[in-house]
């Protein structure tokens, strides 16, 4: 279980500040398929930071009962002058794990080949998105952050991030910030819309889908 | 109890994850990798000791100028890269902020101590080669040596801890950072025993953190030799304040550290 509770987070502005979210109140089940949805600057990505303690709430208390997994998008979780080997090296260390599993699921997923051998920074973003996947998958998590990256890829890595994460993770929560309607409407179990700073939780999708088109 | 066993565990392997990969990353694998770590000091002081010998002589006030120079350039430089590395140190690495069982104390930590085994690798080689032409005595008390490299090292983790989170909060820190560390080298201990000093210099130095680990170090080398003299307090006492002030530096700039 994931509780927000009044979570707020503002950001240094010229001489003021910019509130982003202001008292954010949320729960994530075990198992429950979240999506966030909200325009461009809404704090979709603000919120998936503060949930997997990347940066830390102006106020109000982010609570992780389960393992959550770190924000999944095109840079974060890995550093752009190592190799993806490297990379995966480092994981594996951190989180406890064999280098050589993570190695195997990463070539095989990510279908890199010999471009694992290259620093990360020479990726495109679709193959970043690959690794960026395949290895936080490696990694046994109870909840996976997803903040958008899903939607780069092409269909062969769309099918592959399904089959992986919706069918042999189906008992796994998902927090997923998206643009796509279609997604949250398939994926999610609820919905939360953020619009100014303010968050609504909607039990049903399409109704969140509908007040997010409007806004 | 298990839960500190268990947190014990993740520490050391993110300190050992990220030993390796500052090594990777600042050295890369080819030629002779981390070993570049030692090449820096061991430059400085071994120049600086041959063009000592060359303007004062074989020997002053009884030890041969090579080795002093050594033993004194050493600390010095893992003092100032270690500081200089700090700098922004939270910025550089904010990527692995998203992991959370990397803490930002981790990161300097681990700066830390690459530069101090790369200067405590460069001190026993360089001790070794000048040994083997005579140019250094065999260590009277290897206790004391150690026990000086941990005091002077202690001190400047400390010191660290606060300048790293400063740096973030003001730029102004940034620009002074190199002239201070430049000045502060007469307040070192790196030139001189504390007895060769003048009185009035002697009673000043004695709140130096850095003298008292140079001494303890020397007298660890050089024995009675130089007449060292010194007090754990000092140093002890300031590190742990500093420490302590250094750690609630690192949460303030944690709670607003913008990560990309």
């Amino acid at each position: 279980m994931i509780q927000c509770e009044r979570v707020t987070k503002s950001y240094p502005m010229g001489s003021g500040t910019k509130q982003v979210l202001r008292g954010i109140n949320l729960e994530v089940r075990p198992g429950e398929h979240i999506g966030f949805l909200g325009r461009n600057g809404a704090g979709k990505t603000t919120l998936i930071k503060l949930i997997g303690g990347v940066e830390m709430p102006t106020s109000g208390k982010v609570r992780r009962n389960m393992r959550v997994s770190w924000p999944l998008g095109f840079g974060g979780g890995f550093q752009g002058s190592l190799t993806g080997y490297d990379n995966a090296r480092f994981i594996a260390r951190i989180y406890g794990y064999e280098y050589q599993q993570i190695r195997d699921f990463v070539e095989d997923f990510t279908e890199l080949g010999r471009q694992l051998k290259m620093p990360v920074k020479t990726y495109s973003s679709g193959m970043r998105a690959r690794l960026a996947f395949a290895l936080s998958l490696a990694i046994e998590f109870d909840c996976y952050l997803i903040d958008e990256v899903i939607m780069v890829g092409d269909a062969n890595f769309q099918r592959k991030c399904h089959s992986e994460l919706f069918d042999k993770r189906a008992d796994r929560a998902v927090v997923i910030a998206s643009h796509s309607p279609h997604l949250i409407c398939d994926f999610c179990d609820r919905a939360l819309v953020l619009d100014g700073g303010q968050g609504r939780i909607y039990t049903d999708v399409n109704e969140a889908v509908e007040v997010y088109s409007a806004l | 109890m298990s839960s500190f066993a268990a947190g014990w565990r993740i520490q050391r392997r993110v300190i050992g994850a990220l030993m390796i990969r500052e090594l990777v990353t600042r050295f890369g694998r080819e030629n002779i990798g981390f070993l570049w770590v030692m090449v820096e000091p061991l430059l400085f002081a071994g120049l600086v000791g041959i063009l000592w010998r060359f303007m004062k002589g074989p020997e002053e006030h009884g030890v041969s100028v090579v080795a002093f120079c050594a033993t004194g350039y050493l600390p010095l430089t893992f003092f100032r890269n270690a500081v200089t590395r700090s700098v922004r140190i939270f910025t550089v690495n904010s990527g692995l902020m998203y992991h959370r069982q990397i803490k930002i104390i981790d990161f300097i930590f681990v700066r830390v101590l690459i530069e101090m085994i790369g200067a405590m690798m460069a001190y026993v080689l360089i001790g070794a080669l000048l040994m083997s032409i005579g140019e250094f005595p065999m260590p009277a008390d290897i206790g004391a040596l150690v026990a000086g490299w941990f005091l002077y090292s202690f001190f400047v983790f400390s010191l660290c801890l606060i300048l790293a989170p400063l740096s973030e909060m003001s730029e102004v820190l940034e620009k002074i950072m190199p002239v201070t560390t430049y000045v502060m080298i007469p307040f070192s201990g790196t030139f001189y025993m504390v007895s060769w000093l003048a009185p009035q210099a002697q009673a000043a130095m004695y709140y130096s953190p850095f003298v008292q680990g140079m001494e303890i170090m020397r007298y660890g080398i050089f024995g009675d030799a130089v007449n060292a003299q010194w007090n754990i307090t000092v140093p002890l006492a300031s590190s742990m304040v500093l420490t302590l002030i250094g750690l609630v530096l690192c949460r303030r700039v944690r709670r607003r550290l913008v990560v990309e």
